[in-house]
């Protein structure tokens, strides 16, 4: 098959990139020094900052849909900015938590679901954001087209945090 | 062991909870879901609380408040049925008993605001500063609830390992 012994090639790049980042002193210490300030609490930044962008994204998706409808729609931009501080801490501190088991996490496919997933919800979001806030959008009705961003950024939340948790066990 | 742990794991819950293949994954999505959806309702009417968000009024935003209940079961549910399945893990475990602590102060907090605060909430509309009680239990709930995040993220590191 023409292309394979290419890949086959990159493939060796990549896991030698991998572990190159594994063995990094940073991706060391987080993974082995045993320290409370090293894996445990960058994790427990992960796991605060999803709360953040998913706990915000999910109360917009709710007010989209048409729940509490008193919440001026003008408002929900702090809300958008709310979420997107919570992505670039788990922005961050999913590289280093990448690093410190890049190997593994390099080659599972379930973790390249949990980034598809991931990034396919933060684009529903943003493409609900645009429809709500075009100028010709009337102020008071929400277009169906945001109710259905919002419906599918729901979803693939709860798809990307199971997929998130399976991780530990697949 | 004591026999409080034999019994709880001598039921037929306990043992579904930790032999059935997929049971315990489940349950964690379960709790993570409750966790985003009760913190994050919960996190905003907190923020707002404290005075900021001024331009919504704390009335609509308790409209998400079914919600936060909504996830708050999701991972008390789920919580409750990791104990029955392992409570060899969490009895002695000091991050647990910091992590009950937290959420009855959570609780109680809650409960104290609805009971003498949360009807003025209803009727406040576009308050220039907000009461200080108001300011003072969205703080504690604030807290309280991060506290609780965190160490249940602790469990596993903090006394005996999972």
């Amino acid at each position: 098959m023409p292309g394979t012994g290419t890949s086959i090639a990159d493939a060796e790049v990549m896991s030698e990139w991998l572990a190159a980042l594994e063995n990094t002193g940073f991706a060391t210490w987080l993974r082995e020094s045993g320290s409370i300030w090293a894996y445990p609490t960058v994790l427990t930044l992960h796991t605060a900052g999803m709360v953040m962008l998913v706990g915000m994204n999910w109360t917009l998706d709710l007010r989209i849909l048409g729940v509490a409808p008193g919440v001026p729609l003008r408002s929900l931009d702090t809300l958008f900015r709310a979420m997107w501080i919570g992505f670039w801490i788990n922005f961050v501190t999913g590289v280093m938590l990448f690093a410190a088991d890049a190997t593994t996490k390099g080659s599972t496919s379930l973790f390249m679901l949990k980034l598809g997933l991931v990034v396919l919800a933060v684009l529903a979001s943003v493409l609900m954001r645009r429809s709500i806030n075009r100028p010709e959008a009337p102020s008071r009705s929400i277009p169906v087209g945001a109710r259905v961003y919002a419906s599918v950024s729901l979803a693939l939340w709860v798809a990307a945090i199971a997929a998130g948790r399976m991780m530990a066990y697949v | 062991m004591n026999e409080f742990v034999l019994f709880v794991r001598s039921t037929a819950l306990s043992e579904w909870v930790r032999t059935a293949p997929w049971t315990w994954p489940a349950l964690e999505i379960v709790h993570f879901v409750g966790m985003c959806l009760l913190l994050g309702v919960i996190g905003l009417l907190d923020v707002r609380l404290l005075g900021f968000l001024r331009s919504i009024e704390v009335s609509s935003l308790r409209k998400l408040l079914p919600f936060g209940l909504l996830g708050f079961l999701f991972s008390l549910i789920s919580g409750v049925l990791f104990f029955v399945g392992a409570p060899d893990q969490y009895v002695r475990n000091p991050a647990f008993f910091a992590k009950v602590v937290f959420l009855l102060l959570a609780g109680l907090n809650a409960a104290y605001f609805e009971t003498h605060s949360g009807e003025r909430a209803i009727v406040t509309g576009h308050i220039e500063e907000a009461p200080t009680s108001f300011k003072v239990a969205g703080a504690i709930s604030l807290f309280s609830w991060l506290m609780v995040l965190y160490w249940g993220r602790m469990l596993p590191f903090i006394g005996n390992a999972f």
